[in-house]
């Protein structure tokens, strides 16, 4: 255990990696659930997609000298943005299908122009488009710490303030707004903020480990959990365990940290199925043996009163 | 002096999503307070007319007012005194609401962030669960409910919370008889009791037919309106729900018998 704690003091790109994964932990609880919530777990796909695009185009624009100080992270957050506007647009009658749809060609609108751009900037620079998704949580610089750290915040703090919103926005769109509520509002401020959130944490993480952190503990926890705030925190522990898991396994064994967080998450939400429908099976049980049990009351009741009857006679 | 009327529509005309016409020439006043029921069969643009004095959806013509205020230059004072109630299944099941966290969004929604629940919020929804005899399901997952359960939490969603109409659209579609039976039960006391006018889309008169005061029947535009026994009309009847309806009287009303299902949706 000593040594453990030693070897984490020892390494800062550990101690950033630990940081790095309660961060992220953060977004998911904070973003997945309420992703998952509305129907919406191949949003976080679509957005860091999304924001490849837009490094593709950062790249173009400083590389071409149209824009010179255009940093492609810029590019990367400006189409995120879009992609949530263009999402919440498309789902401002609160119809699920309609978004997925939103995200699904803004996917490829955004891929499409990244490989429209790639013609268009040296060859040299475009294995920094795919580094956009290739990110390893144990190659991190404190600044990835700190604007991930910032994000985490930030996406908290709002989620604090607003969680009763984007609940109401997920389960009643126009009743609250019939309400009075600005409904309108919420939605777009829950999905540019996640967004926002899932393209930083996939510049710093990589997409692998976004992905299955997003999704797959939410989902797992919406299976298993009644209580809205019981998921939140269930999200952060799966993600959190899964991730941590991940930066020991890779020490032990050659592996990446984010695959096996990614297994792990996947199998998270296998479990929950599982359980759910074990458990499900055994309220089936006991409803029928509650069934029985009023059955015999019943011929009770009827033999007993048979026997007064006859005592009346 | 004369009141407010409750709605006042003036030549009014409002498109579907898809552009269809859903509703055309439509003029007609309510006055105010009142027990009303829009009716009408499927498709015949009955929750196009709620949703658009909402303000939800814009009208494409015309205007419409509710208490005076016009949907869409003061849609925020009329959200401010309107409780509605959508049609059940716009709710989406997917968030594991409780009971209690669905009835207590009819008072939270009408304050401000961060919208705690005050012990009087709280009594209060307690209140109206009882009175759809529902007190016991408090913490019960809203989603594991029946529909007629399902609804009936709806209806005390709008009990417990403020403002003066109660706006319900299609409250008894496909709900069980003891469902019905409550929901008509507490809305007819609550009206009775509290001084607020209560708009029901319904596609079936009968359940309601002793409640209401005013019954205004639509086919994309104004058919009838008036009290109930006049709009059970044999001949109004057949204009709009074909030549099957039938009109019986019982016990000095007449009901209609007609063959709709009350399900209709148009995204």
């Amino acid at each position: 255990m000593i040594e453990i704690i030693q070897l984490i003091l020892d390494s800062p790109f550990l101690q950033r990696a630990i940081i790095a994964s309660i961060l992220i932990a953060i977004v998911a609880a904070a973003s997945g659930t309420f992703m998952v919530f509305r129907g919406l777990s191949f949003m976080a796909a679509g957005v860091a997609h999304a924001a490849l695009g837009g490094t593709a185009l950062g790249i173009f624009l400083q590389d071409t000298g149209l824009v010179p100080w255009f940093n492609p992270i810029l590019g990367a957050l400006l189409f995120s943005v879009l992609v949530a506007v263009f999402t919440g647009y498309a789902g401002e009658s609160g119809i699920t299908q309609k978004m997925e749809v939103a995200v699904g060609v803004s996917f490829a609108l955004s891929m499409s122009i990244a490989v429209f751009l790639m013609y268009y900037i040296p060859p040299y620079r475009v294995p920094q488009i795919w580094g956009y998704l290739i990110g390893d949580i144990l190659l991190l610089n404190n600044l990835d710490v700190i604007m991930l750290a910032s994000t985490a915040v930030l996406l908290g703090f709002i989620t604090l303030m607003f969680n009763k919103e984007f609940v109401y926005v997920s389960v009643d769109m126009e009743g609250s707004v019939a309400h009075g509520m600005n409904a309108r509002a919420y939605h777009y401020l829950m999905l540019i903020i996640s967004a926002l959130a899932i393209a930083l944490a996939t510049k710093a993480v990589g997409a692998i480990l976004v992905y299955a952190v997003m999704v797959a503990p939410a989902a797992a926890a919406n299976e298993l959990v009644r209580s809205i705030r019981g998921i939140i925190f269930a999200v952060f522990a799966i993600a959190l365990v899964a991730e941590l898991v991940g930066l020991v396994a890779s020490f032990v064994v050659f592996v990446s940290p984010s695959a096996i967080a990614g297994i792990l998450a996947a199998l998270s939400y296998l479990l929950a199925l599982q359980i759910k429908r074990v458990r499900e099976r055994v309220r089936v049980e006991l409803d029928e043996v509650s069934i029985e049990s009023q059955d015999v009351t019943m011929k009770q009741l009827i033999t007993s009163v048979e026997h007064d009857d006859t005592h009346d006679h | 002096m004369a009141s407010v009327p409750l709605l006042e529509a003036d030549d009014l005309a409002v498109r579907y999503p898809n552009g269809e016409l859903a509703l055309h020439n439509v003029t007609f006043q309510i006055e105010s307070p009142s027990f009303m029921a829009i009716i009408g069969p499927n498709g015949s643009g009955k929750s196009t007319l709620v949703k658009t004095f909402l303000g939800l959806i814009k009208p494409f013509k015309g205007h419409i007012k509710v208490n005076g205020y016009d949907s869409v230059k003061n849609s925020g004072k009329i959200r401010k005194i309107v409780r509605y109630v959508p049609q059940r299944d716009r709710i989406e099941l997917t968030v594991p609401m409780k009971v209690k966290d669905i009835v207590l969004m009819g008072r939270l929604l009408k304050k401000l962030p961060p919208r705690f629940a005050s012990s009087k919020d709280i009594q209060r929804a307690e209140e109206a669960l009882e009175q759809v005899d529902m007190g016991d399901l408090w913490d019960r997952p809203f989603p594991e409910l029946s529909g007629g359960q399902r609804q009936r939490v709806l209806v005390a969603r709008a009990l417990a919370s403020e403002g003066s109409i109660l706006v319900l659209d299609e409250p008894l579609a496909g709900t069980d008889v003891e469902s019905q039976d409550l929901i008509v039960e507490a809305l007819g006391r609550y009206h009775k009791e509290n001084d607020v006018s209560i708009v029901m889309v319904t596609h079936d008169l009968n359940p309601i037919h002793t409640l209401v005061q005013d019954v205004l029947l639509l086919k994309n535009t104004v058919i009838g309106i008036g009290e109930p026994c006049t709009i059970m009309d044999p001949d109004l009847m057949k204009k709009v729900y074909g030549p099957t309806a039938r009109i019986v009287e019982y016990s000095g009303h007449r009901y209609c018998m007609t063959r709709d299902s009350g399900i209709d949706r148009h995204d």
